[in-house]
């Protein structure tokens, strides 16, 4: 059952970032907002790759489940925006 | 439960892929379906998530209750095989320091007491005075004067009288003080 839920906000991941994909093809404002907020995550994703001892520290968690989740979201970035881009 | 979360992840997947394949982005009204289609499918995918990890809890909550069940059980078991043994132990150890001679000498004390008893009662029927004694008691049932049984039963006349009185005396004194004691 856990798997059940790690894979429903899985795919609640993905579809969140085919509906970034969707938002950025309605305006060229709203892709540049959009690839603005992709570059952060990007940032934020490096850093927290880099800092990933104090930040699973800080966090509370194992560093293996920190890493876990960054792989995760960076699955999840590439497959939603996979979808959408590919359709 | 288990159901609403199968529909409601196969409905999230549907909504997210079907209007995406479907669908022409250059149709205006394609573009908003498949807009609204992908917020559903966000709510359905969420909303699944909720319940699957609710019902995760719960499975977690039970095994945890199953282990506890379980090792609380294994606990008495091994609680009560200990104290059973540790009872058979004192039990056996109680046999072993009970002093087996200790009773045996007991009865023997017991039957020695007994034993004694009974030649004390014995004794006073036993007496080779007792049948004199028992003529005596007629005698003096009959109304007969104690001269008289010194004379007649004692056969202690004359210049043994003051002797056979004095016997007569003392056999009162015995058999009489045993009679009533």
């Amino acid at each position: 059952m856990k798997a059940m839920y790690l894979a429903n906000y899985f795919v609640a991941g993905c579809i969140a970032s085919s509906l970034l994909g969707w938002i950025a093809s309605l305006h060229p404002m709203a892709f540049r907002a959009i690839a603005f907020l992709l570059a952060a995550v990007g940032i934020i994703w490096s850093i927290a790759w880099l800092l990933d001892y104090s930040l699973s520290q800080f966090l509370k968690i194992s560093i293996q489940q920190l890493q876990a989740l960054l792989i995760s979201v960076l699955a999840v970035l590439i497959v939603g925006l996979g979808v959408y881009l590919c359709s | 439960m288990l159901l609403k979360l199968i529909v409601l992840s196969s409905a999230s997947l549907t909504l997210w892929l079907a209007p995406l394949v479907g669908l022409d982005k250059k149709v205006g009204w394609h573009k908003s379906v498949q807009g609204l289609s992908l917020g559903a499918a966000i709510a359905c995918a969420v909303s699944a998530g909720n319940i699957a990890r609710k019902l995760a809890d719960e499975n977690e909550i039970d095994e945890l209750k199953t282990r506890a069940i379980k090792a609380d059980v294994v606990d008495e078991i091994g609680v009560s095989v200990y104290v059973s043994q540790q009872q058979r132990q004192q039990e056996a150890e109680l046999i072993l320091t009970s002093p087996g001679l200790d009773v045996e000498e007991n009865r023997k004390a017991l039957e020695a007491i007994y034993s004694n008893d009974l030649q004390d009662t014995a004794s006073a029927s036993e007496h080779p005075d007792y049948p004199i004694y028992l003529e005596i008691r007629k005698s003096r049932e009959a109304g007969k004067s104690p001269t008289w049984i010194v004379e007649n039963v004692l056969k202690m006349g004359g210049r043994k009288f003051s002797e056979g009185k004095a016997k007569l005396q003392d056999l009162l004194n015995q058999f009489e003080g045993e009679d009533n004691d």
